[in-house]
């Protein structure tokens, strides 16, 4: 080939020499006239912190952690202000409500707390000690399901058992009685004695005995402790347990008496039954009932001291007047006790209304004249006292009047109706008690019936705002830790990490020893040595937290140190502080921060761990301190620590899913490849 | 080998003797703590205190010295005012008592005049107990959990595994124990809602150890599941696992000979670990449930202020930490050829 190849010469097919000759003018410029550059990129261009976070939102299961993580933290930041009610002085009326979030009846969440075999009072039909308004799906047991042989204000019916401890042989008192007085026994009347026993014992502690039954009587004049009485025999031992039906005024003339004689004038007139007693068993006999009755009806009530036909009842009434004076009316004995055997008892399993007890509303209170006097003050509601309490005596229809003077002007009046009124006149001033329903959340201040979506706990504060005022402070535990440990951290593995060599390797070192002290036994010392406070816990955290920091970092320096590009920008004269500051760490960052992101729940874990140990905080509720302070109440109110352990549940998945999301959005590694 | 394992032996051992010191120095710094009992008691603790050099005994009233701890006139009539020695001093009777005599203190609240270590020893077995079980239960069922999560990847199993590992990792153990309470004890009353003490029935007392144990597993089972499941994925997708394939091994014989090994390098180190950590217990189990364990006996002498058990305790806990960590490093060596060879160059 020619060296100029302007002209160019070759053989054809037929072998003659052809010539091409290029001049200038051959040549025209494609693009003379058009500007030549870059043209713009037709995609956005990306950088590390947008690539991370497209990554991290294609992660759902992290986007939805990092919702409900956002949620409870601005919860924690709101609820503490957002709720109107005290959480810092005890609020001695308002403890332990269930909480509510349906209105009551809806069966669950509901303000209602399940009690189950509770004593039902039968009489006023009302489980016993428990409100009848706030009272609500009353489940009874039949009666005859339940027995019990315990003396109960709320039991009834059931047999007296009246026996005899085991005697040893040598010993003189073979018999136990049992005897009621009654002194006003007139022979001019017809008594009747009516028995009847029960003949089904079934413990065998006890044997059914011999017993006999008698009147007894001390003459006028005899001793009171020396004189035999005189005894009238009304059923010899035997152990016939079948009804005894006495005439006991027959016997009484029968055996000698007149029937004039009136027993007001002699001691100790009394019925007795006399029980063997035995060196084998406990013996005993079943009273069902004992009446006395008299054709005289004006004595019916007082015969009713030596009658019983409810053994409950009489042993109730007994047991009432033992520490006091020994009441001849009762049945009582010597060498002998009695006990009750099965008496009916009823069980109630219901709902109790919690919010209805302490908020709702009650009948038959009574307003004292000064109170009534402050609401008049306040504007709440009115009531003509003025007119009507001048008037000397006031007549029904005067009072009528005054109670129809009532009317309610604002809403937070405690005073929801007047019922009745009474005036009485006390040493010349007269004085006015009105009666009539209170409502208790008015009285309590609130303008409308309070509802605790927790509830409350052993100090009445709303649980669910102290929840979430405790989730506060320790989040901000967690961030004042997390920030410090992230300052420290970042600086002592960058040092560490970045120079390397023997400066690596003495920061190693002490790095090695302090790590190897348990946290615990660090925040321990801390604890003992400095008071326990919020500070004392950040130090503690942070002594141990910020090397997990820098062993992060340090591992960033060493993997970006000896790339190219660091490489390259040495060459081009960049300082330590231009390589560590622009081009390492921003490289490094994603990773550290989700790590130091990730230390927040662990730290909020650590103070929850030390409350438990019942080293917690002492002057601040935080999430620990409310935590392990509820779990004495697991077994009685157990969403006092159901509440409170389901947000820390939630918390600490959200944060680890979320967590896990940005490191795994952050690990470069991963970067481009989906 | 012998020679890395010497060199990380001796370096824990330094590590240890360093935190242990610094430990000393801070509790000493505290009050001295006092014995409480009977004057005699005292005395016999304050003689013993005297004998291994914690305390001077003097027979008049000393300037110079600190605060008087305390002063006894014994059977002989002769007084004795008992004054701290300086603390380093202590330190370095202290050390010398300890490899001597194995004389690591004595009790002053929890059990007076008692050694230190033999208290811990009376409470290690509780703990030990309950954890020992609950390690044996978890090491099988969490690796079982994780290589089946691993072989299925990406399928319903897995992401239920995975699920339930993810969340019961991520809750509290004083949160789990709680709710364990609360269904097991007290909701339904079929366990004792705490640890039955010695005297009670066998029946009792092994019901005892469910709740423990399962608090303890639960964490554990998460935890091996998902590192099993993590290695297990990436040894699975590795190239030499594909060539035995292509040799024409079957799925299964290809996991239990290729992958399940080479996955267990990480892992058996880590059980490994897991038992020697069983020492330490879980404190926090130990006091929600009442377990007279080590855990328990750390949180008494902090309340009590018995700072000679504590400080034992503390010790006691640190080395733990550090023997575990010893123990991963050269079982490594020992099950990891190429961390074997590594180290002969």
């Amino acid at each position: 080939m020619e060296k100029k190849n302007i002209n160019f010469t070759y053989n054809d097919s037929s072998k003659v020499e052809q010539t091409i000759v290029i001049n200038n003018d051959d040549f025209d410029l494609v693009q003379k006239d058009t500007h030549i550059h870059d043209t713009k990129l037709e995609t956005k261009p990306t950088t590390f912190f947008k690539d991370a976070m497209k990554r991290f939102r294609k992660n759902k299961s992290s986007v939805a952690g990092g919702i409900i993580l956002g949620v409870i933290v601005l919860l924690a930041f709101i609820l503490p202000f957002a709720l109107p009610y005290e959480i810092d002085a005890p609020l001695t009326s308002e403890t332990f409500l269930e909480p509510k979030l349906f209105s009551a009846g809806t069966g669950w969440w509901d303000g209602e707390k399940a009690y189950s075999q509770i004593v039902y009072d039968t009489v006023n039909e009302v489980p016993a000690g428990f409100e009848k308004r706030a009272v609500n799906d009353v489940v009874t047991t039949e009666e005859g399901e339940y027995y019990t042989d315990t003396v109960n204000e709320f039991a009834y019916g059931g047999d007296i058992r009246f026996y005899t401890d085991v005697i040893s042989e040598n010993s003189e008192n073979t018999t136990g009685t049992l005897a009621s007085y009654y002194y006003a026994y007139d022979l001019s009347n017809d008594y009747k004695v009516a028995v009847n026993f029960n003949e089904n014992n079934e413990k065998s502690e006890y044997t059914l005995g011999e017993y006999r039954m008698y009147f007894s009587y001390l003459a006028m004049g005899d001793d009171f402790l020396y004189s035999v009485p005189k005894q009238i025999e009304l059923k010899d031992y035997s152990k016939d347990y079948t009804d005894i039906d006495i005439d006991l005024t027959n016997a009484l003339i029968d055996s000698g008496l007149d029937s004039t004689t009136k027993f007001i004038e002699v001691q100790q007139p009394q019925i007795v039954f006399e029980l063997k007693a035995s060196t084998e068993a406990k013996q005993c006999i079943l009273l069902h009932s004992v009446l006395v009755t008299s054709d005289n009806e004006a004595e019916a009530e007082g015969l009713d001291v030596v009658s019983f036909d409810d053994a409950n009842k009489a042993l109730l009434t007994t047991k009432a007047d033992s520490d006091g004076q020994e009441n001849e009316g009762y049945w009582t004995g010597l060498r002998s006790k009695t006990t009750l055997n099965q008496a009916n008892i009823i069980y109630a399993d219901f709902d109790y209304d919690t919010y209805e007890v302490k908020y709702g509303e009650v009948e038959n209170q009574e307003f004292g004249q000064t109170l009534i006097a402050s609401y008049i003050d306040k504007g709440y509601m009115e009531l003509d006292l003025d007119t009507y309490l001048a008037i000397d005596d006031p007549t029904e229809a005067d009072l009528n009047a005054l109670i129809d003077s009532f009317v309610i002007l604002d809403d937070a009046c405690p005073i929801r109706t007047v019922d009745n009124v009474t005036m009485s006149n006390v040493i010349g001033i007269q004085v006015v008690n009105v009666f009539g329903t209170k409502s208790l959340y008015r009285s309590l201040g609130y303008t409308s019936a309070p509802s605790f979506l927790f509830g409350t706990d052993s100090s009445g504060h709303d649980l669910l705002k102290s929840t979430f005022a405790g989730l506060r402070i320790s989040l901000l535990l967690g961030i004042i830790t997390s920030a410090i440990c992230f300052a420290f951290g970042l600086v002592w593995g960058s040092i560490s990490g970045y120079f390397g060599g023997n400066v690596d390797i003495i920061m190693e070192r002490f790095c090695d020893i302090l790590g190897g002290v348990p946290w615990i036994v660090v925040m321990t010392l801390c604890i003992i040595h400095l008071e326990s406070n919020l500070q004392t816990f950040a130090l503690a955290l942070c002594l141990t937290g910020w090397m997990g920091t820098s062993a992060r970092t340090r591992t960033q320096f060493y993997r970006f140190k000896g790339r190219e590009y660091i490489l390259a920008a040495r060459t081009l004269g960049a300082s330590d502080t231009r390589l560590i500051f622009r081009h390492i760490l921003p490289n490094a960052m994603g990773t550290i921060i989700t790590a130091s992101v990730l230390m927040i729940p662990s730290v909020i874990f650590s103070e929850a761990t030390i409350s438990y140990l019942g080293l917690g905080l002492t002057n601040l509720n935080s999430f620990g301190v409310i935590l392990s302070s509820n779990q004495q109440y697991i077994q009685t109110h157990s969403a006092l620590i159901v509440f409170p352990s389901v947000i820390m549940a939630l918390l600490m998945i959200s944060f680890n899913l979320f967590g896990n999301g940005l490191r795994d959005a952050f690990n470069p590694s991963l970067k481009g490849s989906e | 080998m012998v020679k890395y394992t010497i060199k990380r032996l001796i370096l824990a051992f330094f590590t240890a003797f360093v935190i242990v010191s610094l430990t000393f120095f801070l509790v000493k710094m505290l009050d001295f703590p006092k014995p409480v009992g009977q004057p005699a008691t005292q005395f016999a603790y304050y003689a013993n205190q005297n004998i291994l050099g914690f305390v001077m005994d003097f027979t008049t009233a000393q300037t110079g010295y600190g605060e008087l701890l305390w002063k006894y006139q014994d059977t002989a009539r002769i007084w004795h005012y008992f004054y701290q020695t300086p603390i380093t001093t202590q330190y370095f009777n202290w050390i010398h008592n300890i490899f001597t005599k194995w004389d690591w203190g004595t009790s002053t609240y929890i059990q007076p005049n008692v050694g230190v270590m033999h208290i811990i020893a009376s409470k290690l077995p509780y703990t030990i107990r309950v954890n020992i079980i609950a390690v044996v239960i978890a090491v099988p069922i969490g690796i079982g959990l994780g290589v089946i999560a691993a072989l299925k990847k990406n399928t319903m199993t897995d992401h239920i595994i995975s699920t339930v590992v993810m969340i019961f990792i991520s809750i509290p153990s004083f949160i789990i124990i709680t709710f364990l309470m609360l269904w097991l004890c007290y909701q339904n009353s079929w366990l004792p809602s705490q640890w039955p003490s010695d005297m009670a029935d066998v029946a009792t007392q092994a019901k005892g150890y469910i709740i423990p144990v399962l608090s303890l597993s639960f964490g554990s089972i998460c935890g091996y599941t998902r590192f099993t499941r993590a290695e297990l994925t990436e040894v699975m997708s590795s190239d030499y696992l594909l060539l035995a394939r292509t040799k024409g091994l079957t799925k299964s014989q290809t996991v239990t000979r290729h992958a399940l090994r080479n996955a267990m390098v990480p892992i058996v180190p880590s059980i490994l670990a897991e038992f020697i950590g069983i020492l330490a217990g879980s404190m926090i189990l130990e006091q929600l449930y009442g377990i007279p364990g080590i855990g328990k006996l750390y949180v008494t002498s902090i309340t009590a202020k018995d700072y000679n058990v504590l400080l034992v305790d503390m010790a006691f806990f640190t080395m733990i930490g550090l023997a575990a960590g010893v123990l991963v490093d050269i079982s490594y060596g020992f099950i990891d050829p190429r961390i074997r060879m590594g180290a002969k160059k």
